[in-house]
Formats: structure tokens, C-alpha cells, sequence
């Protein structure tokens, strides 16, 4: 065991609070489940507190009040400093050591604050909030909810709960727990509407598959722990430490972040464990949101990075490297497949679903990059190399950043547009037949039912505007600072190393296919003409849904700011401290000048091949496929009349007829998801439910047969040892007998 | 410890010393007197004067009272309950009673007070919890109703519960020979008429006439083992025996004696192969003494062989003593296999509480092995000595809570029973729908019983598991020197901690069949 534990115990002012983050949210839920169960359906209830949809709030607004306490205080007073600790003993007992005493163990709560923390906490506790006033414009206002939102709302709190602990965690142990905290609480909201056969299978889709990386994950903890005889950061990433295991184990401790490295793909939903993903979209869309936007698939890019420090050890210089590979390969992969897929889905959320995967997957691919970099450049001596692994890194926690902002503020939009495109329905059906029914065919989420709503709803549209810019990479705005980087970081690798030529070659392609499905998603929904009465009657929507909205669009434009202020460099390294290097102004244009104007040549060229890919060729080709005008008479806001015009133009100029591509197998096997869940079901069926009836035969027989046989046994027994009381005087005397003389007999040989 | 104050009979101290104990001799007196308080009067002699003397004639109306003698019954035994209580609460004084030629007859110190507690505690609440039902159904032949209310044969039932707890005390103070047996038949012989109470009733007598044949055999062996230890020793007095034990316990006499010594008081904690006129009795018996038999009866007869095993031959003083170790063992582990094998297929559930009360003594005696096995080598002593304190207040601390919950099962049963049911399991089905307050009571007993943690009967439990458990442990470096004796009785513990956590199916069975439902359709 290499634990001898070195702590930097910080007590600051503000740190004291941080548990709270976690505990209100806690507690919160307890009261909203209670108080839902008691005041169901009465009024104040109801109207008052939006079924505890008002008391999540201030909750939530709490959290997010003292994370940013938190934060400021880390990036002002203890930037460089390496934990800020709060240790709370939990547990205190022994662990046997095959000997005859114990070795005693503590295991203790504490908050571990460092970069990565910092960004995750802010991105989880200002997300939540903010999904949190978009529950109470979506869920309340929706008849179906009625007198069933306590429920979503004490699962939505504890979910934030869970992704709060497990961001300020200070041991892969809590960080486990509230791990698995969020998958239960990820079952229980994508299974929201358990009445609906879909959604319960969906939900137990994505509990399982999660579970499967969930197996896996434990084993890499328990052999972490086997090589450090602990789980806490303070003690795995102490340089001492990481120096014994390298020496004796570095193969091992591979083996170990290569399993929780698998426990990270189930819970981002990267291939091979993606399936969940599509299906989640079962739950309501404020679940969508939470889910795959703010936190839970951020859990396993979380996990991810918080290996850093192992890859960046000098002591393991060059050992992880092929771990290093596979993460930046699985994410290439994913990154292109998710986006082949997104290419052909119909459903809203769908594509949002897929475009969550591919871009989770370009960061996988960037923390890669900058794991291989950091593993194999001496970056604890040369400024050069350190600058690179900084950027690297950073750089991946940026568009983690970026994303989580933007595809939260996608779903939204989309939940928006989904929500009133039902009500339309709702109220045309109304009308038109005066039953309160809803049509079971008609499908809100689907994009055939949509088309022009630009002039109906100018502030969802913009903001779906924004956001996809944003996840496209469109230049100087929100991702496409992160993405840039991410992609040159990647050749940057493949230039070391040949074997990093296919996700950087993935990562570049990728970036033209989420140009064309970002694109396609916003013109079908968006441009063109109403493509069926319903689409023609929707309306504006609610304030609670607006807000949030209108919060994430400025967030998301203002991603250059953040690009300017250093985020790169601080989020990754704390050595780089908030806006240390240079001031505002000054970073803005040295990020422009290296976006833009790099020295590098083969960066330059690289730049402007990514921007043609990702900001003409892809939304281009969707132009010229699904652009179009809006209809007669209607128009939108003035930053908007652009784009559509844009892609009037385009789309007069350069249709082609895409009909022979669309029923190709190819697009029929996309649809088709690629196969994967069939083949997966398949699998299932012959391999897992074969051998689980093997298993419960042997249940039967075996176990319950032994139990049965014990229990008989012991039946006939006690009739024979019953048997002997046979009631008469004169045996029991004769037992005395036996007795007294056995007992003289036993003095006797032993005396 | 503080100093032992010696004094000798009716000299100062001696009543507050002995207050319990004349409480009860006062109650008893009371308990004839009062039933019989009328409006008797008493010609003298030649002349037509009456004088009234209150005693016979028409007795009064509280005097004719039937509730009247279990009043007096509890409020004797509760005073005495809470003056022992009290006296513990004040700081406990050793006393000794020496008598005129300085023979130490009585000791009243915590240990011999906390087991008067178990004593006069288990019988107080019978007492009390009796009051009203003594009619019995289905025990056997009919018996009137007015007939069961009479208010003397009242007064029989109660006066026997209180010369049984006055018996009971005397076991615990006793310092002689003499005065234990004394003690011991006061008690048996009022349980032997407390089994048999019931006249009218086949069973009650069948089971009590059983109980008392094998209960004077068990004696009249125990009695002979005690003569042998006095011819041995030639005094009574448990000092000297024990001083005369560390020089020659040995030889044949004195290890014989304490053989049969096991005998007489195996039987009255119903060790196997003792026990087995203990289901029939517990089943003929009124539940509240059948109650009483399996609590404060074995406490005495634990009591008992502490004081013969632990006292007398006790084991640090000779190696001699390692002989009836492994007897004990034996015991110990036969009785708890048996009475937990027995239980698993009784159907009725007193019957099935005897035999768990077999059970229990089994691990009670498994306990005081343990104790026992302590220090028989000094140089491995270390941390049993220790275990060996831990074991003894487990095993105390055992029967203080049996007490509360194997009292209490017979008592749910001995109101079913009133009610004309409970003499088969099925017959407490549905319970929790007709009696749920009895059900909750009767689960919370059950678990208890079958050591369900939290319960008092997991701790006891495991107190006495673990202690048997460390001291066998302890002791392994013993055996691996020494081996032959040592072994075998290393060997015996082990076995009794496995067989231990064993047999605690017959609870759970009464526990569900209580807990059933009334399958309705």
C-alpha cells in the first residue's frame, strides 16, 4: 500500500458552505416528495408553489449562490493553490490484513476543489437552475403532469444533487456514489411517463447500459485502490504516491483507468455503450436537457479528466499513452458515427440526442489528444510542451464547457417548440372535434410537423440559432473557439504519432457532418413554410420558458470573452490563474490572431479546412436541401431574415434531388440506427437471457433444492427428537439415568 | 470493592439487609390473613359474650374479593422488585449474615441483587398479569367458572408465587450448602403445585405429577452429589469447599459431586438430557407460570451452577476443574441442537417456547464454559480474562431481557389462551387482524426471541457469542501447547458458537404464523 496521506487542508471562508451545495438539493427532495404526497392536488399547492417547482427554485438558486461564492474565492485567493479541503470523517473502521489485527481506515466526506471542479460546478449548478425555471414553464403548464410534478421535481433535485456531490467529491469513492445517485435518478425521470410502454423500456435501457460501464468502473476503482490503498484524490494524485505505483505497476494502473474509462462511456453515451442515449429522449424534455446537456453524460467526461493527473505524472512518462489512444479513438468513432445517424432523424430531440453524442465525442477525442500529450511531452520542464498540454486540455474542458451551455439551451428551445407545437394541436383538435383527446398519431416532436415557425416564436428560434452556431463551430461563435482547438489538437498528435491520424481525420469529417445536421434541424424546423396546419397556428411561449432561453443565448455569444480571459489555460492548469497572462482585450485578439492568423502553417491551412467544412460545406448542403423562405406575410426578427434569406438563396440556386441518397441502405441503415440495437438485442437474448435461465435452474435446483433439503431434513429430525419426549414419567427418569451416568462417565475419562 | 460488612442474624442491618426478603415473608402472612378476615366471633367460654376476632364467619367484601390476593401478591413481589431497585440506586453494601458460630449462611451483594431482580420481576408481573385469567379453556374438563374465582384458591395460586420468589432469593444469597438446597426446594416445590394447579384439569396434573417425579429424581441425584462434597470436604460452606477444592479437587469425591451436582441443577434449567419433562409441564401449565419457569426457575437453576461451577470449583484453582468443562460443553451443545430441532417441528406454541427455552439454556450454559475456560494458563490469559467478565455480563444481561421477552410470548399466550385458543400454532393466524396491538407485541417477542437485531435478544446474543467466541480464540494457543483436555474442550466451544448462531428457525415459524393473515378467500 503506497497510502501515506498528504492533504493541504485549506479552511476558508466560504468552504465551510460547500457542502450545502450538496445538502440543500438533498434535503429539498425530501421535502418536495413529502409535501407532494400530502398536498396533492390542492390548490395552493398547485398554484402557489408549481407542485414544489418553487421551492426546487430558490434551492437551486442557493446552490448556484454558493458555488459561485466557491469559485470566485478559488480563482481569487488559492489559485494555485493544488485542494482546497473539507474533511468530514465518515466512516472510521478496521480492515482485516489477514493477520491478527486491523488496519484501520477512514473514510471521510470531504470537498476537493481544483480547475476541473470549478468549471463542472458552475456549468452544473447554473445549468440546473436554469432547467429548473424551464421545468416550471414546461412540466406545470401541461395537463398531462397534473398532480404528478412533485415527483419530477424531488427526482430533478436530487439528480442535481447527485451531479453536484460528484463534481466537489474528494475521492473516486463519493464520487462513485453520487454517480450511481444520478443513474437511479436518470431511471426514474427518462421513465417519468412509466404508463407509456416506450418509456419504461427506455428507461430501463439506459439503467442498464450505464450499469454495464457502472461493473466496470467499480473494478477499475477496486484495483485503484489495491495499487494506492485508497480512493482519495489527495492520495492518488500525490506525485510520492503516483511514483511507488509506476515503478512496480504501471501496466496495472493502466489496466485500472482503462475500466473506468469504460464505467465514462456508458455514462456519455460513446460507442459501444451509446444506445441509451436516442431512447432517453422518452422522459420530458427538461429531463432531456438535465441529462444530456448539464450533467449526467458530463459525469463521464468528468471522470475522464479527473484521471489527468495520472497522465500527466512524470513518473508514468509515456506508459498511458495507449489509453490515451483509445480514448481519443473511441471519440472518434462516435463522433462520426452519431453524426451519420443524426443525419437521417426526423424527431427533434433525435437529432439533439445524436449531436450530444458526436460532440461529447470530440471531447473525448480532445482529452485524448491532450492525455497523449501530456503523457509523452516533458511539460514539467519545457514552458513549450507545458503550454501545449495546458492548451490541449484546456481546450477540451472549454467545449465542454461550450456544449453543456449550448445543447442545454437546444433542448430547451426544442422542449419550447415541442410544447407549443402540441398545444396547437391540442387546440385545433380541440376545436375542430370538441373531445379532449389527444391524437395518437400525431407526433410534436417530429420535424414533418414543423417549418416556419421563425415568425412565431422569435426567441426560440434565435436561440436555436445561437446554439447551433455554436455545436457547428461557425466562427467566433460560443464552440467554435473549443472546437478549433480540439481539432488542431488532434493533428497536432497525429503528427507524433501516425496512429492519431483517424480521429483526427474523424474529428475534421465530423465537423462537416455536424455543419449539414445542425443546419438541416434549424431550416426544417424554422425556415421555410408552416408544412402543416398545426405548425401554422403556433404560438409564442411562456415567460418561464423564455428566460432561460434568453440567459443561455448571451451565455453562449459570450463564449469569446471566456476565450479571451484565458479559459484554456486556467481551466486546465492552475499554475495559468484567471486572467493572469493577459488582460481582456489583449487575449481577445491573441486568440483571434491564433484562430485566425496562425504562424504555423499547417495550423492555418488547418483552421480554414475545418471552417469550410464545418461553416460552408455542411450547412450549405443542408441550404440547398432544406432551405426555403418563410410563408406570405409572416416575418421574423431582423438578425434572422439573413439566414433565411441565405438560405432561400441557396437553396433556389444549388437543390439537387436527394431522393436516390435517401433511400440508399446506407440511410435506411442509419435509420435504422445502424443496426447496433438490434444486434445488441440479439446478443441479449441468445447470450445474457440463455444463461440467466441456466442461472435461475440452477437457482431452483441447487440453492432452494439444499435450503429445501435442510429444512425436510431438519423436519424429520425434530419428529425423531420429539419422538423420544414420549410423555411418560418413567422415561424421563430413565434420560436422568443416561444422563447422570454419561456425565460420571465423561469425569471419569477425562479425570 | 468496598468492605463486606458481617452480621449476624437479628442483629443491626439485618432487616435493612435482608428487607426483600421479609417483604415477601410479610406478604405471604398477608396473603393468609386477609382472604380470611370476616365477621367471625369468638365466644368466651361460659358466658354469652361474643367478642369479634374477624377471622372466619362471613368474610367481608374486600376480603372475599378474587382479585384480592393477586393485589396483594404484586404489591409484594413489585415492593420487593423496586426495594432491590432502590438499594441499587443507593450504592450497593455487601452484606454477609454470618451465624452465631460464624458460618456464613447469606451474601447479599450486585450479583446475588440483580438476580433477585430477574426474580422478583418475572414473578411480579405474572402475578399481576394473572389476575384476571385464570380461567382456562381447553386445558382439559370443564371447570366452573365460580369455582376458578374463588377467592381462596386465589389465595393458594399467589402464596405459592411468592414462597417460589422467597425461595428464589434464598438460592441467591445462599453461602452454604445447606441454605442453597433449602432455597432450591422452597422454589421447585412451589412450581412443582404451580404446574399442577389447575386440578380439575388432566393435563395440568399429569404434566405437574411428571415434572415433580423427575424433578425430586434430578434432585435427590443433585442432593447426593452435594453430600458427597460434604463428606468430602466436611463443611457446608462454600469458602471452605472452595479453599479445600484448590488443594484436592482432584480426587474422585469431590469431582463426582460436582457431576451431580450438574445433574440436579441441569435439570432445572432444562439442560438436555434433564429437560425433558420441562415441554410437558411448560404445556400443561397456566402460561404465566409456565412463563415463570422458563425466566426466573432457570435463572436459579443458572444461578445455581455458577455458584457450585465458578465458585466452588472454580477453575483457576486447580486443573481438576478443566473435568467438568468439557461435561458442560457437551451439555451445552446437546441442549441447544436439541431444543432447537425439537421447537423447529412443534405446533404447540408453548411447547415450542419450552423447547426454545431449552434452547436458551443451552447457550447459557455454553456462556458459563466460556467462563470457565478463562485462565487455565496464565501465560495465554491476556485478553480472555477479560472475555471471560464479558461472557458473565452477557449471560446476565441474557437473562434480564429473557425476562422481558419470553415472559412476555407466554403472556400474549396466556391471554389467547383465556380466550380459549393458542394451544396450536394455526390458532394464531390472523392474529394481527383481530389483536393487533397483541400481534405487534407478540412480533416485536419473536424477533427478540430469534435475536433479530436491534432487538435486546440479538445484543444478548451476540454478547454471549462473541465472548464465547474470543475466549476460544484465546485459548487456541492453549491447545496448541498443551493439547488432550484443552483441546477437547476448545473443541466443544467452537462447536457451541457454530451450533449458536445455528437454530432460530422455530421463532420465525410462530412469528409468521401469528403474522398470517385470515385467507379469506
Amino acid at each position: 500500500m503506497a497510502g501515506t496521506e498528504v492533504t493541504t487542508t485549506v479552511h476558508s471562508e466560504w468552504m465551510q458552505y460547500a457542502p450545502l451545495i450538496i445538502l440543500l438539493p438533498m434535503m429539498a427532495f425530501a421535502v418536495i416528495l413529502f409535501l407532494g404526497r400530502v398536498f396533492n392536488g390542492h390548490p395552493f399547492w398547485k398554484k402557489n408553489l408549481k407542485e414544489g417547482g418553487l421551492i426546487a427554485l430558490p434551492v437551486m438558486g442557493a446552490s448556484l449562490i454558493l458555488s459561485l461564492l466557491l469559485i470566485s474565492e478559488f480563482l481569487k485567493g488559492y489559485s494555485g493553490v493544488e485542494d482546497i479541503f473539507e474533511k468530514i470523517a465518515w466512516v472510521n473502521t478496521g480492515i482485516w490484513n489477514g493477520g491478527s489485527t486491523t488496519e484501520s481506515v477512514s473514510f471521510g466526506f470531504g470537498i476537493y476543489v481544483d480547475h476541473v471542479t470549478v468549471m463542472l460546478l458552475f456549468v452544473a449548478s447554473f445549468l440546473c437552475l436554469l432547467i429548473n425555471v424551464f421545468s416550471i414553464g414546461y412540466m406545470n403548464t401541461d395537463p398531462i403532469n397534473d398532480n404528478r410534478n412533485h415527483r419530477f421535481y424531488a427526482e430533478f433535485v436530487l439528480f442535481c444533487s447527485g451531479m453536484l456531490g460528484m463534481v466537489l467529491a474528494d475521492s473516486f469513492l463519493w464520487l462513485f456514489i453520487f454517480w450511481e445517485i444520478m443513474g437511479l435518478c436518470s431511471y426514474l425521470l427518462i421513465g417519468f411517463y412509466y404508463e407509456r410502454p416506450s418509456a419504461a423500456s427506455a428507461a430501463k435501457k439506459a439503467f442498464l447500459t450505464t450499469r454495464i460501464g457502472d461493473v466496470f468502473l467499480m473494478i477499475g476503482l477496486v484495483m485503484l485502490w489495491d495499487l494506492f490503498g485508497s480512493l482519495d484524490y489527495a492520495v492518488v494524485f500525490d506525485t510520492h504516491n503516483i511514483e511507488m505505483v509506476a515503478e512496480s505497476s504501471a501496466g496495472t494502473l493502466q489496466w485500472a483507468l482503462g475500466l473506468m474509462f469504460i464505467g465514462a462511456v456508458g455514462k456519455s453515451a460513446q460507442f459501444p455503450l451509446h444506445v441509451w442515449l436516442p431512447d432517453a429522449m422518452e422522459g420530458p424534455t427538461p429531463v432531456s436537457a438535465l441529462i444530456h446537456a448539464a450533467t449526467m453524460v458530463n459525469a463521464g467526461l468528468y471522470l475522464v479528466a479527473r484521471m489527468f493527473p495520472f497522465f500527466g505524472a512524470e513518473a508514468l512518462h509515456g506508459d498511458l499513452d495507449d489509453l490515451a489512444f483509445i480514448i481519443a479513438a473511441v471519440g472518434g468513432i462516435t463522433a462520426v458515427m452519431a453524426a451519420a445517424i443524426a443525419f437521417v432523424q426526423m424527431d427533434l430531440k433525435k437529432v439533439l440526442a445524436y449531436s450530444t453524442m458526436s460532440q461529447l465525442a470530440y471531447i473525448f477525442t480532445g482529452l485524448g489528444c491532450a492525455m497523449y500529450l501530456a503523457n509523452t511531452l516533458d511539460w514539467h520542464h519545457d514552458s513549450d510542451a507545458h503550454y501545449i498540454v495546458v492548451v490541449a486540455f484546456g481546450a477540451s474542458l472549454f467545449h465542454l464547457f461550450n456544449h453543456a451551455m449550448a445543447k442545454g439551451m437546444l433542448f430547451m428551445a426544442s422542449g419550447s417548440v415541442i410544447h407549443e407545437v402540441h398545444h396547437a394541436h391540442h387546440h385545433l383538435h380541440h376545436d375542430d372535434h370538441g373531445d379532449d383527446h389527444h391524437d395518437d398519431d400525431f407526433d410534436a416532436q417530429s420535424m414533418e410537423n414543423m417549418g416556419g415557425l421563425a415568425s412565431k416564436m422569435p426567441i426560440t428560434a434565435t436561440a436555436m440559432l445561437v446554439g447551433s452556431a455554436s455545436i457547428m463551430g461557425l466562427p467566433l461563435i460560443g464552440g467554435f473557439w473549443s472546437k478549433e482547438g480540439i481539432i488542431a489538437n488532434a493533428w497536432r498528435v497525429a503528427q507524433d504519432d501516425p496512429r492519431f491520424l483517424f480521429p483526427a481525420m474523424c474529428v475534421l469529417i465530423g465537423a462537416a457532418m455536424t455543419g449539414f445536421y445542425m443546419s438541416r434541424m434549424w431550416l426544417k424546423t424554422f425556415a421555410g413554410k408552416p408544412n402543416n396546419e398545426v405548425a401554422a397556428h403556433v404560438g409564442p411561449t411562456n415567460i418561464w420558458i423564455k428566460t432561460p432561453l434568453f440567459i443561455l443565448t448571451f451565455v453562449t455569444l459570450s463564449s469569446i470573452l471566456l476565450a479571451g480571459m484565458g479559459f484554456t489555460h486556467w481551466a486546465a492548469d492552475t499554475e495559468y490563474s484567471f486572467l493572469s497572462e493577459k488582460n481582456l482585450i489583449d487575449g481577445i485578439l491573441y486568440e483571434m490572431g491564433h484562430a485566425f492568423a496562425n504562424s504555423d502553417s499547417f495550423f492555418f491551412i488547418l483552421t480554414y479546412v475545418a471552417i469550410f467544412l464545418g461553416a460552408v460545406i455542411g450547412p450549405g448542403i443542408a441550404m440547398a436541401l432544406y432551405g426555403g423562405k418563410l410563408a406570405d406575410g409572416e416575418d421574423t426578427k431582423p438578425w434572422m431574415r439573413p439566414v433565411i434569406r441565405l438560405s432561400e438563396f441557396v437553396n433556389k440556386r444549388f437543390h439537387f434531388d436527394n431522393t436516390a441518397l435517401r433511400e440508399s441502405s446506407l440511410a435506411i441503415a442509419l435509420e435504422n440506427r445502424l443496426y447496433i440495437d438490434e444486434y445488441y438485442d440479439k446478443a441479449m437474448l441468445n447470450i445474457v437471457a440463455g444463461f440467466s435461465t441456466k442461472v435461475a435452474e440452477a437457482d431452483t435446483e441447487v440453492i432452494d433444492g439444499t435450503i429445501k433439503a435442510i429444512e425436510s431434513g431438519s423436519q424429520s429430525l425434530s419428529s425423531v427428537v420429539r419422538s423420544l419426549t414420549t410423555g411418560s414419567a418413567r422415561d424421563y427418569i430413565l434420560m436422568v439415568a443416561v444422563g447422570t451416568l454419561i456425565i460420571s462417565l465423561l469425569i471419569w475419562g477425562v479425570a | 470493592m468496598s468492605e463486606i460488612t458481617t452480621i449476624e442474624p437479628f442483629t443491626e442491618g439485618f432487616v435493612e439487609a435482608l428487607l426483600p426478603e421479609l417483604i415477601l415473608f410479610t406478604g405471604m402472612l398477608l396473603l393468609i390473613l386477609v382472604p380470611n378476615l370476616g365477621k367471625g366471633t369468638f365466644r368466651i367460654p361460659g358466658t354469652q359474650l361474643r367478642l369479634p376476632w374477624l377471622l372466619g364467619g362471613t368474610r367481608f367484601k374486600f376480603s372475599s374479593d378474587p382479585r384480592l390476593p393477586a393485589w396483594i401478591a404484586s404489591i409484594t413481589l413489585g415492593s420487593a422488585f423496586l426495594n432491590v431497585l432502590y438499594v441499587f440506586s443507593q450504592g450497593l453494601e455487601r452484606v454477609l449474615i454470618v451465624s452465631e458460630s460464624g458460618k456464613e449462611l447469606l451474601l447479599i451483594n450486585g450479583f446475588s441483587r440483580i438476580f433477585e431482580l430477574i426474580f422478583f420481576g418475572a414473578l411480579a408481573l405474572a402475578a399481576f398479569s394473572s389476575m384476571n385469567r385464570l380461567q382456562v379453556k381447553g386445558i382439559g374438563s370443564k371447570i366452573p367458572e365460580n369455582e376458578l374465582y374463588n377467592n381462596r384458591r386465589q389465595a393458594d395460586f399467589y402464596i405459592l408465587m411468592v414462597t417460589c420468589a422467597l425461595g428464589m432469593s434464598v438460592v441467591a444469597l445462599a453461602q452454604d450448602l445447606f441454605v442453597l438446597f433449602i432455597g432450591l426446594e422452597l422454589a421447585s416445590f412451589s412450581t412443582y403445585v404451580l404446574v399442577a394447579f389447575l386440578k380439575e384439569s388432566k393435563v395440568g396434573v399429569e404434566s405437574g405429577m411428571k415434572y415433580f417425579i423427575v424433578g425430586s429424581v434430578a434432585s435427590g441425584v443433585g442432593l447426593y452429589g452435594l453430600s458427597m462434597l460434604y463428606l468430602w470436604a466436611g463443611s457446608l460452606q462454600f469458602s471452605v469447599l472452595a479453599a479445600t477444592f484448590a488443594v484436592s479437587g482432584t480426587t474422585a469425591l469431590p469431582l463426582i459431586g460436582i457431576g451431580f451436582v450438574l445433574v440436579g441443577f441441569g435439570f432445572k434449567v432444562s439442560a438436555a438430557p434433564f429437560h425433558f419433562a420441562a415441554p410437558d409441564a411448560y404445556a400443561g401449565a397456566m402460561s404465566p407460570v409456565a412463563g415463570v419457569l422458563a425466566t426466573a426457575s432457570k435463572a436459579m437453576g443458572m444461578l445455581g451452577l455458577v455458584r457450585m461451577l465458578l465458585i466452588v470449583a472454580a477453575p483457576e484453582s486447580s486443573d481438576g476443574s478443566a473435568v467438568w468443562l468439557v461435561c458442560l460443553g457437551a451439555m451445552a451443545a446437546v441442549t441447544m441442537t436439541w431444543g432447537n430441532l425439537a421447537a423447529l417441528g412443534s405446533d404447540n406454541p408453548k411447547r415450542m417456547l419450552a423447547y426454545s427455552s431449552v434452547a436458551h439454556a443451552g447457550y447459557m450454559l455454553a456462556a458459563l464454559t466460556a467462563v470457565g475456560a478463562w485462565n487455565w494458563d496464565a501465560a495465554v490469559a491476556g485478553d480472555a480474562s477479560a472475555a471471560a467478565v464479558a461472557v458473565m455480563t452477557a449471560l446476565l444481561f441474557h437473562l434480564v431481557v429473557l425476562v422481558a421477552f419470553k415472559l412476555g410470548a407466554f403472556l400474549v399466550l396466556s391471554i389467547l389462551e383465556s380466550e380459549g385458543g393458542g394451544s396450536r400454532l394455526s390458532s394464531l393466524g390472523g392474529l394481527a387482524k383481530r389483536e393487533p396491538l397483541l400481534a405487534v407485541a407478540m412480533f416485536i417477542f419473536m424477533i427478540s426471541l430469534a435475536g433479530v437485531p436491534p432487538m435486546a435478544g440479538f445484543l444478548s446474543k451476540l454478547l454471549v457469542i462473541m465472548g464465547i467466541v474470543r475466549v476460544a480464540v484465546g485459548d487456541m494457543g492453549a491447545e496448541i501447547s498443551d493439547g488432550g483436555i484443552y483441546a477437547l474442550g476448545d473443541h466443544a466451544l467452537g462447536l457451541v458458537a457454530c451450533l449458536a448462531y445455528g437454530h432460530q428457525l422455530s421463532h420465525f415459524r410462530l412469528l409468521l404464523s401469528s403474522c398470517r393473515r385470515c385467507d379469506v378467500l
